[in-house]
């Protein structure tokens, strides 16, 4: 096939980079899917080097330690920074998902309860702990009984929120195996399946504090942590995928412009 | 309430101030709890209106609707926590103080939902396909600026003194300013928006 000449150049391929990027037709679900990265990378800076609650430090700590550990002052600008992106994790938690959800075709009951599960896991599995740790921090002078209590009461929740998040992945996991559209591979629906079971791992981190049973234990957190790393990663480059081959024509913009009387048909080489 | 609590107060004031004012905290507290979720239907009809902008997908709108529910919440617990102090005002006044620096700390800081609504409608009303668009376009300048006038509420767990404290000029006075103005501004926005719907030139495609 002869390449186009110069004078039916189409006129996309002569706008600066810039411009192009910004028309893109996909451009919200871009700017959703682009949240992401960013979201994980203030998340993983807050929660593992200006924190260190990540990986999660003994529930055996001693008091003093407990006490130092939650009164430090980065603490609480840290925990700032989270709070001010803790509505990217909407886009996150949510929109980023709801890239592939909504395409499809499964009961929008599936879909719904995706979406509540994700609310209120952000909520209370991370809104709520960053909140309790910085109440601890806020304020010198407290019993460091109450401040241990905190302590567990973050580390509890953030660690030990199961079935807020049981609901999001099991909806997930059984709307990525029935769909008809095969928007996701079905193996990554069964994968999905034991993001469901590291809840249930999970569940033993309110019953002891020792290994490997606690929130910090091999089992309740490092073996989750071995299928769940791998999972998000994976999940995220096939939305990427499914998002970059959506087809234009199921494009809500590209059917709304190819309807307007002013529409006319650009040449296929284009 | 008003004026907020100063950051500032020992513990011992603070459980004086609650048993002085308990009846009226009280009351304010079970009627926030009533109407905590009062502004959630203007914010569901914007969600609406986002579902008939054009982009390629709803997903703005989408987001939109789980951060509302995201920052209802976090209001919600700030009220639970001044209504556990005042269940009980005898309560030693560390315990009191505790809850009630939990409580301002939800009230204040987690603009994260609301900046990331503001975003969302913004970015749809930016990209809205419509020959006649669904909201004017200086709504989406007006959202980026209240996004932007929110983020020094969320450094309020900083500092107990300066603007940037809970009841600083720029977490407090600020933050609740910029709140009732957008919703006011809101407001009038969606009457010009419902009024108009259905009178579209183009309608969109099945």
């Amino acid at each position: 096939m002869s390449e186009p000449t110069a004078a039916i150049e189409p006129i996309a391929s002569v706008q600066p980079k810039k411009i192009r990027w910004l028309k893109n037709k996909k451009l919200d679900q871009y700017l959703v899917f682009w949240v992401v990265p960013v979201f994980f990378q203030v998340f993983g800076l807050v929660f593992v080097p200006l924190t260190w609650m990540m990986p999660p430090m003994s529930p055996d700590k001693p008091l003093a330690d407990i006490v130092t550990f939650m009164q430090t002052s980065p603490l609480e600008l840290a925990l700032s920074l989270y709070i001010l992106v803790s509505g990217l994790g909407a886009v996150v938690t949510v929109g980023a998902y709801w890239l592939v959800l909504a395409r499809m075709a499964v009961s929008p009951a599936i879909k719904y309860a995706f979406l509540a599960g994700q609310v209120i896991g952000s909520v209370v599995g991370a809104l709520l702990p960053v909140s309790l740790f910085g109440l601890a921090g806020f304020r010198s002078g407290y019993d460091p009984e109450t401040l241990a209590m905190f302590y567990d009461f973050a580390y509890l929740a953030y660690n030990g929120s199961l079935g807020c998040f049981c609901l999001p992945w099991l909806a997930l996991s059984l709307a990525i195996i029935l769909d008809k559209n095969r928007i996701l591979p079905k193996w990554l629906g069964y994968y999905t399946a034991w993001q469901y079971v590291t809840e249930l791992f999970a569940a033993s981190v309110w019953l002891t504090t020792a290994q490997p049973f606690g929130w910090n234990g091999y089992l309740a957190f490092y073996f989750n942590m071995l299928l769940y790393v791998p999972w998000q990663i994976i999940i995220f480059f096939q939305i990427y995928k499914a998002l970059k081959n959506q087809p234009e024509d199921e494009l809500d913009n590209v059917r709304l412009e190819r309807s307007l009387p002013s529409y006319q048909a650009v040449p296929a080489y284009s | 309430m008003w004026p907020p609590l100063s950051p500032q107060m020992t513990p011992e004031d603070v459980a004086a101030f609650y048993r002085e004012h308990h009846s009226a905290m009280l009351g304010v507290v079970v009627i926030c709890n009533i109407l905590g979720t009062v502004l959630v239907p203007i914010f569901a009809t914007i969600a609406v209106q986002m579902m008939r902008i054009v982009n390629s997908s709803k997903v703005f709108a989408v987001t939109y609707i789980a951060a509302i529910a995201m920052g209802a919440t976090a209001f919600i617990i700030a009220d639970y926590c001044w209504g556990v102090a005042l269940f009980r005002p005898d309560r030693n006044p560390q315990l009191i103080s505790l809850l009630n620096d939990l409580g301002w700390i939800f009230f204040i800081a987690p603009v994260g939902p609301l900046i990331a609504m503001n975003l969302c409608l913004a970015g749809a009303i930016y990209l809205d396909a419509r020959p006649d668009p669904v909201f004017p376009r200086w709504v989406a300048h007006f959202n980026v600026v209240t996004a932007v006038l929110s983020v020094p509420a969320a450094f309020a767990i900083t500092t107990k003194t300066g603007p940037l404290a809970w009841d600083g000029s720029l977490s407090f006075t600020l933050r609740l300013t910029t709140l009732a103005v957008y919703v006011g501004v809101m407001f009038i926005v969606l009457l010009g928006v419902i009024s108009r719907q259905g009178d579209e030139a183009v309608e969109m495609p099945a």
